[in-house]
């Protein structure tokens, strides 16, 4: 049996602790689309939803040591945007934590979208993307849309699929390799 | 290199063997390519299972930038926890005396209000508000509530799935029942998209949240039912 744990997660946030910024820089691009999505769902705003999504993660630095792993890595991240959308509320304490905390002086890099990540926001780009998906093979599809849309992790796809579990790594794999290759020669070059 | 990205994905999906993360991590420190890759199947994955927020993203782009926050949420005045702030700390004898209510009574209200129990109060309702309204927007399951109500004497009829809705064949609403009032003794409603979410106090300490295409008075009318 190898070991494997559930969500590399709870490694990623004990490698951040102990300094690793590479460790941290993975969190955050894994999740730095879901806190900004789910705070453009509360300001309606593309920069004030990427001005929290950094002040997030900012946080999520500064406090990671408070972090004890008793909900799982994005809940507490979640957590913290909320309470930072909070004070977002009061548009004055949210001007006073912007002078309080300067992203630019920060000891650690965050993230900003760029332009690659602002055009996969477009509606048609989206429809475009799912409309490729539905395209792929059936055997990389399949495997792809139980993982993502169904949370299914890879030794249940496996069974669900009678395939060995590294074929279905591999399928998943070669699935987002296709995505994005599509996003790079047809989305972006194209638009 | 193959090899590598197969490592990344496996461990954006969690499912990396533990010993081999150091490596993996060591790889991508200067390669900006793979960490590219990592933030765009975060995107990836967020374009298949948040449509509806990329597509406010969407929306929120073609709009100028920095617009109030009063184009959010909107509140039959202003935002629950804005309106809470608002009675703790705007109400004064100024904003009395321009309503021409009695300066004596008023003195005693804001006083009441502005007590450190009061804001102690007030602050917890405010937290719990808007909490709630962010997971009625964020959590498509939160207000699939298994607690079903009848509506029929109102009209509205609730459908036996497991994403349960009520309907009168035209407006549609999903419906939760707090066991608290979030300190409010008036309901408050805001727009979301083309639905609205309304919060009022019900009976008992409770609060009903109403989430769907309907109007101000049927939200009243079917919290009323619920009352009865």
């Amino acid at each position: 049996m190898k070991n494997i744990s559930n969500n590399n997660d709870s490694e990623l946030v004990e490698k951040a602790k102990k300094g690793n910024e590479m460790a941290f820089n993975f969190l955050m691009n894994k999740y730095y689309a879901r806190v900004y999505a789910s705070l453009l769902s509360f300001t309606k705003s593309h920069q004030d939803s990427e001005d929290l999504t950094q002040q997030t993660f900012l946080k999520v630095w500064q406090q990671l040591k408070t972090f004890r792993g008793d909900s799982a890595f994005f809940t507490w991240v979640y957590r913290i945007a909320i309470n930072l959308a909070k004070n977002y509320v009061s548009s004055s304490g949210y001007k006073k934590q912007k002078l309080n905390i300067s992203v630019e002086d920060s000891e650690i890099e965050i993230n900003s979208f760029k332009d690659i990540e602002l055009e996969l926001m477009h509606d048609q780009s989206l429809k475009n993307i799912k409309f490729f998906i539905d395209s792929m093979p059936e055997s990389l599809r399949t495997a792809f849309t139980m993982r993502e849309q169904e949370g299914l992790s890879y030794d249940e796809i496996s069974k669900i699929t009678e395939t060995p579990i590294g074929t279905v790594r591999s399928r998943i794999f070669r699935a987002r390799e296709s995505i994005l290759e599509y996003i790079n020669t047809e989305l972006i070059t194209n638009d | 290199m193959t090899d590598i990205k197969e490592k990344l994905s496996a461990l954006y999906d969690g499912e990396l063997e533990s010993s081999q993360i150091d490596d993996l991590l060591e790889e991508c420190r200067n390669n900006d390519e793979l960490i590219r890759s990592f933030s765009l199947y975060g995107l990836i994955s967020l374009s298949l299972n948040q449509e509806s927020k990329i597509s406010q993203i969407s929306q929120s782009r073609r709009r100028p930038k920095r617009r109030g926050f009063a184009d959010i949420w909107l509140s039959n005045a202003v935002t629950a926890a804005a309106s809470i702030i608002l009675t703790l700390f705007a109400v004064n004898n100024v904003d009395f005396s321009r309503m021409s209510i009695n300066i004596d009574s008023t003195n005693q209200i804001a006083s009441a209000v502005n007590s450190q129990e009061a804001k102690q109060t007030a602050e917890n309702s405010s937290e719990y508000l808007v909490d709630h309204v962010m997971n009625v927007i964020n959590d498509p399951s939160f207000m699939n509530s298994k607690s079903k109500v009848d509506l029929q004497n109102v009209g509205y009829r609730i459908n036996q799935s497991s994403n349960p809705e009520y309907s009168n064949g035209v407006q549609k609403f999903k419906l939760r029942i707090e066991n608290r009032d979030f300190g409010l003794n008036q309901i408050r409603y805001w727009k979301h998209g083309n639905k609205m979410i309304y919060v009022v106090p019900i009976s008992n300490g409770r609060a009903v949240t109403l989430y769907g295409n309907i109007s101000l008075p049927t939200a009243i009318q079917i919290a009323n039912s619920i009352n009865k």
